[in-house]
């Protein structure tokens, strides 16, 4: 086959397909309820005991403490149309202009910005700073 | 006979490849079942596959040259007559049966393998996930004994691609099961469903490309479950529709702790080699701890299938 016909053909392909999956409303982030949220970060470390879930109030993202206070915080989000969670040891957040944006130490998921009210960055802002300060089982080896 | 061609069966595809897609995406929406879309996802896989074109056009020539330095060696040669190749359609099939179980247990071979399993989707555009980087894996070492046996290389790859474009249409949750022949033979979206399942009883099963039979032979068929549905993705999800994260990303981690201070020789080989979930303080799961915790936790699945 010609490049050229090639090239019209998959960028076409992916330009109508990525056209029509967006008009028809495939292009909307996962709302979690607080249970779903908890069934995500379960999904993901269904070893963990969870002592308390704090859910974004546009319900796109929340904190997870752990009953062993040792371990650090964690969040599940939503990635598309489905979830992802991560430990929050080794990230930097920041604010940002509505709400809190947080580097991961990780190339498979390096960043995510948080859409929540003012009240929420401080409560999630100092949670999250206040659990770094915390000190830390000593690393098992 | 030094000059052979064939059809680069996978480029001829594109078009239907396209209208399957939007076939598939057309009945979910209007059925309301049979599987899921997402923009960002399928761009993404889309993206992948034809970056994984580009690869091919781009890297090729090292796989071919190799080839053709066999082709010059061996003194065999079984022509193309219509058995030829429909032989080596089968022993190339076997032959992908194990570059993929490499792909699963191998950590340098999954590094490339990783991306066609990172969508949380399953569909037609999951398929077309593939890898940009399968040249370093040196996988095409496996169809040398092909070309020594008297394949001649262009029919080789000929096969090859056919087998590829056969799995394009088992990427899909809009099939449920195939007649009971049929499931029993060839790969179906159900067997496949279950391979890409991040589910304990589920990983490391089924690689067949074509024939489902290679997993009943080497012990590695998982049937899917209905009392355990397929739930989609790595077990440790990324998060990053970037094509250049999905490609690359488990190259990165290799190499990471690869270079750790403090390792010995063989712990920063086993980070590149050993199977996946591999580390030298046992502090990550493999496919082997991931299924012995399910159990702890659940002792009933004990001697079902996967377990």
């Amino acid at each position: 086959m010609p490049l050229e016909l090639l090239l019209t053909l998959v960028i076409g392909g992916i330009t109508a397909i990525a056209v029509v999956l967006h008009l028809t409303g495939r292009s909307s982030q996962k709302v979690m309820t607080a249970a779903q949220a908890r069934e995500a970060w379960l999904r993901q470390f269904p070893e963990n005991h969870i002592a308390q879930l704090t859910l974004a109030e546009d319900g796109h993202a929340a904190l997870v403490q752990l009953e062993d206070d040792t371990a650090p915080l964690g969040l599940v989000w939503s990635f598309g149309a489905d979830t992802v969670a991560r430990s929050l040891h080794d990230t930097k957040a920041t604010r940002a202009k509505h709400g809190l944006h947080l580097r991961f130490a990780d190339f498979s998921a390096p960043q995510v910005l948080l859409r929540l009210s003012a009240a929420e960055t401080d409560a999630w802002l100092r949670q999250i700073v206040g659990a770094d300060a915390r000190p830390r089982a000593p690393k098992e080896t | 006979m030094d000059h052979l061609s064939f059809p680069d069966v996978t480029q001829l595809a594109v078009p239907i490849f396209i209208a399957a897609i939007l076939v598939e995406f057309l009945w979910i929406a209007l059925k309301g079942r049979g599987g899921r879309y997402e923009t960002r996802d399928a761009v993404t896989s889309l993206i992948m596959g034809a970056g994984s074109v580009a690869s091919g056009i781009l890297l090729g020539f090292i796989a071919w040259g190799f080839f053709m330095l066999l082709w010059r060696i061996t003194p065999l040669d079984l022509g193309a007559s219509v058995w030829v190749i429909a032989l080596c359609f089968v022993l190339d099939d076997l032959r992908y049966y194990w570059v993929h179980r490499f792909g699963h247990r191998i950590r340098w071979v999954w590094a490339s393998h990783v991306n066609h399993h990172s969508s949380q989707h399953y569909n037609l555009t999951t398929a077309l996930r593939q890898t940009w980087t399968g040249t370093f894996t040196f996988m095409m070492v496996v169809r040398a004994p092909l070309v020594l046996l008297g394949f001649h290389p262009a029919l080789v790859l000929f096969v090859g691609g056919i087998n590829l474009v056969y799995q394009f249409w088992i990427h899909t949750e809009a099939i449920g099961k195939m007649p009971r022949w049929f499931e029993a033979v060839m790969n179906t979206p159900s067997h496949h469903r279950a391979h890409h399942g991040r589910n304990p009883r589920y990983l490391d099963c089924n690689y067949a490309g074509v024939f489902i039979i290679w997993d009943k032979m080497f012990g590695t068929f998982v049937p899917e479950q209905e009392s355990d549905p397929v739930d989609y993705g790595l077990v440790y999800n990324i998060a990053s529709f970037n094509p250049l994260r999905v490609a690359f990303h488990e190259w990165l981690a290799i190499y990471r702790d690869m270079t750790q201070p403090g390792l010995t020789l063989k712990q920063r080989l086993a980070y590149a080699f050993a199977p996946p979930g591999y580390s030298h303080d046992g502090s990550r799961d493999t496919s082997a701890t991931l299924k012995a915790k399910h159990l702890a936790r659940t002792p009933k699945d004990l001697g079902t299938p996967g377990f």
